[in-house]
């Protein structure tokens, strides 16, 4: 069961330098709800450089070769059909579809890993219990902060409240 | 906030950054103009052309029953002219999807600011013309229930599809297309559906909205999973409308037919695709803008540079055009010289030159800077374009048909009153899919707008900055 102190910022501005703040008192375990994108927060939160790029690699050249496999077995091995002496074998007729099936089953996995490396679906986080919250995707900026005692819950407390969070509110799993 | 006064900031230089967004407002401001027509009960003219357009849709359903039930000798096509409106609507809302995925793809790798506004938008017409697309194959099949014989699927028949024709390649290509082009949308949603969800008041509107968004929370690992894979997304998106229409084009050029058998088919066909989208883009953008109050984050510059980009699309089609009369004449063959001169001369002339006429002389009107900012022009163009880019699949696919190698079998081409009925319901369906689209989501992505002020604020305090920094004493060069 995780406990998170959530503070709410006013700009991305203030949110940047906060979670600097934070970072330098030690706090590691952090992360930024934000209603966009902010620029070099990835940086302050030290989130490893994401895995998509490889995944959609790897599925864009299985579906081709797939594609060419299927296509190779059906006309050539399966069901070789004679159209005016064609070779069966005939791979630049094949290209097309290797090339459709590559982009389909690159998306598409991309898709599922963006939701897979997202953790969604997930639709009762227990932030959403905080009715305040409701800004993370209007124009509040949220940094929560994972804590694991009193003693952490305390000092992170006065940390964010210290850097200028407008409030500060603690969101505790094992209470629902 | 709902009366932005529309002023004229289109810039003299291209190369100064042009007004992207019509004043500053708060986060939340942005977010409650662009929902407001989500949150909102919907007006009078919106029922209207719901009321309009279901009638359609009506009159499609009655036109497919009669497909259905009586068989395609209902619809005008027999040989020799064997394929009809169904290519040429199928090529024709294809081709409309195609600037969707240009505008949405192609302008987020190359960093344009400017899609922002307009890529959801472009991207929903794309999602409902390849909807509409995808039924005219599937009625022109005659049985549309055995379409899957068009898969590769282990039989007790031990037959396979035929992957050397271009027919197998096509089916892959739309539901590829399809597909691809439905996630890319859904993902661009996922922030947006969040706003919704957080913005709106009622339980059962926030329940919805909660489901659809899959509980997207902004976190920091969302936003850079989520853009790494958008941006890989649209790396993939944007080879794939090539590679869409050109399977398309090789439907005719693969064939052995004057004026079908060309290589500039391909190039020529991406082209016309992109050209009619954009025009399509236009024709729907141009009154959402208006009815939604929607000035302020799609500006004069948004429609400037869109009619400039069909501009020089209409440049390419024009170019395509020329091309393949001049190889038709070149080449010599007098059957392909033949197909050539009946387009120019023929029974389908008239369409040849109203096709010439809306395509290429129309978009000429865009070389003036202020025609290219009047938003009833630029609506009469797209218009015409649109008309234009049908026409124009109509004497491709018809005329060199209905006149081909033995004079003996020449015969010429008349729609039915079931060709015109799908025709205008998929125009119908098209037009109902994209006002409930309007009315359920987000026209405009919320949260890249929000990015987009938040960056130039940011590159605005930092011109602050320098300048200050020049002016104190001591400080700067």
């Amino acid at each position: 069961m995780s406990r998170w102190l959530l503070g709410e910022f006013r700009t991305s501005q203030q949110l940047l330098e906060a979670a600097r703040g934070l970072r330098a008192r030690g706090f590691t375990r952090m992360d930024a709800l934000t209603p966009f994108p902010v620029e070099g927060i990835d940086e302050v939160l030290s989130l490893p450089p994401s895995r998509l790029p490889l995944l959609g690699l790897v599925a864009g050249v299985g579906g081709a070769g797939g594609a060419y496999l299927v296509q190779w077995f059906t006309q050539a091995v399966d069901w070789p059909l004679d159209v005016g002496g064609r070779p069966l074998h005939s791979g630049p007729a094949f290209i097309p579809i290797v090339f459709e099936s590559a982009v389909l089953s690159a998306a598409g996995a991309l898709f599922l890993g963006v939701l897979v490396a997202c953790g969604l679906p997930r639709v009762t986080h227990p932030f959403f219990d905080l009715e305040d919250f409701r800004s993370a995707s209007i124009d509040g900026f949220w940094l929560a902060v994972t804590v694991v005692d009193d003693a952490g819950r305390d000092a992170a407390d006065a940390a964010l409240r210290a850097l200028g969070a407008a409030q500060v509110s603690l969101v505790d799993e094992a209470r629902r | 906030m709902s009366d932005v006064a529309p002023k004229a900031p289109v810039t003299e230089d291209p190369l100064v950054e042009a007004t992207l967004l019509e004043g500053r407002y708060s986060n939340d401001q942005i977010g409650q103009s662009l929902l407001r027509p989500v949150l909102g009960p919907p007006g009078w003219g919106w029922w209207a052309l719901v009321g309009v357009c279901s009638a359609l849709v009506v009159l499609l359903v009655v036109a497919i029953c009669v497909t259905l039930f009586v068989g395609v000798g209902t619809w005008g096509n027999n040989i020799p002219v064997a394929w009809a409106f169904g290519i040429i609507n199928f090529v024709w809302w294809i081709g409309i999807g195609h600037a969707g995925t240009l505008i949405s793809a192609i302008l987020l790798l190359f960093g344009e600011k400017w899609r922002s506004s307009v890529n959801r938008m472009a991207e929903a017409m794309t999602l409902f013309a390849v909807a509409c697309a995808g039924l005219f194959p599937l009625l022109h099949l005659g049985r549309p229930w055995k379409f899957y014989y068009l898969v590769p699927y282990p039989s007790s028949l031990r037959m396979w599809p035929q992957f050397r024709s271009p027919l197998t390649w096509d089916i892959v290509a739309i539901l590829t297309y399809l597909t691809v082009s439905t996630l890319f949308w859904y993902m661009g949603l996922l922030p947006d559906l969040a706003t919704a969800r957080d913005t709106a008041k009622e339980t059962w509107k926030r329940r919805a909205w909660g489901l659809l968004s899959l509980g997207w929370r902004g976190s920091a690992r969302h936003w850079r999973n989520w853009r790494t894979g958008y941006l890989l997304m649209a790396g993939l998106a944007t080879p794939l409308v090539v590679s869409v229409h050109t399977i398309v084009s090789f439907d005719f050029a693969v064939a052995q037919l004057p004026g079908w058998h060309t290589t500039i088919f391909p190039p020529y066909f991406v082209a016309g695709a992109i050209f009619s989208g954009l025009a399509m883009v236009m024709t729907l953008l141009l009154p959402a803008r208006r009815v939604l109050r929607l000035h302020h984050v799609i500006t004069e510059a948004h429609l400037d540079v869109l009619a400039r980009l069909l501009l020089v699309a209409g440049l390419f089609v024009a170019y395509g055009y020329i091309q393949e009369h001049f190889f038709g004449w070149y080449g010599g063959d007098p059957y392909e010289m033949h197909a050539m001169s009946i387009l120019r001369t023929g029974p389908y002339a008239p369409a040849f030159w109203t096709v010439f006429t809306c395509n290429v002389l129309v978009p000429q009107l865009f070389w003036s800077r202020r025609l290219r900012t009047s938003p009833a022009v630029l609506w009469g163009a797209a218009l015409l374009v649109n008309v234009g880019m049908w026409l124009e699949r109509f004497v491709i696919v018809v005329s060199p048909l209905s006149e081909d190698f033995l004079p003996s079998s020449w015969r010429h081409y008349a729609p039915t009153w079931v060709d015109l009925s799908l025709l205008s319901g998929t125009v119908g369906l098209f037009g109902l899919g994209f006002l409930l689209f309007l009315k359920l989501l987000p026209p405009v992505p919320i949260s890249e707008v929000k990015q987009l002020q938040d960056e130039l604020e940011s590159s605005e305090r930092f011109a602050r900055e320098v300048v200050a920094e020049a002016r104190a004493p001591g400080g700067g060069a």
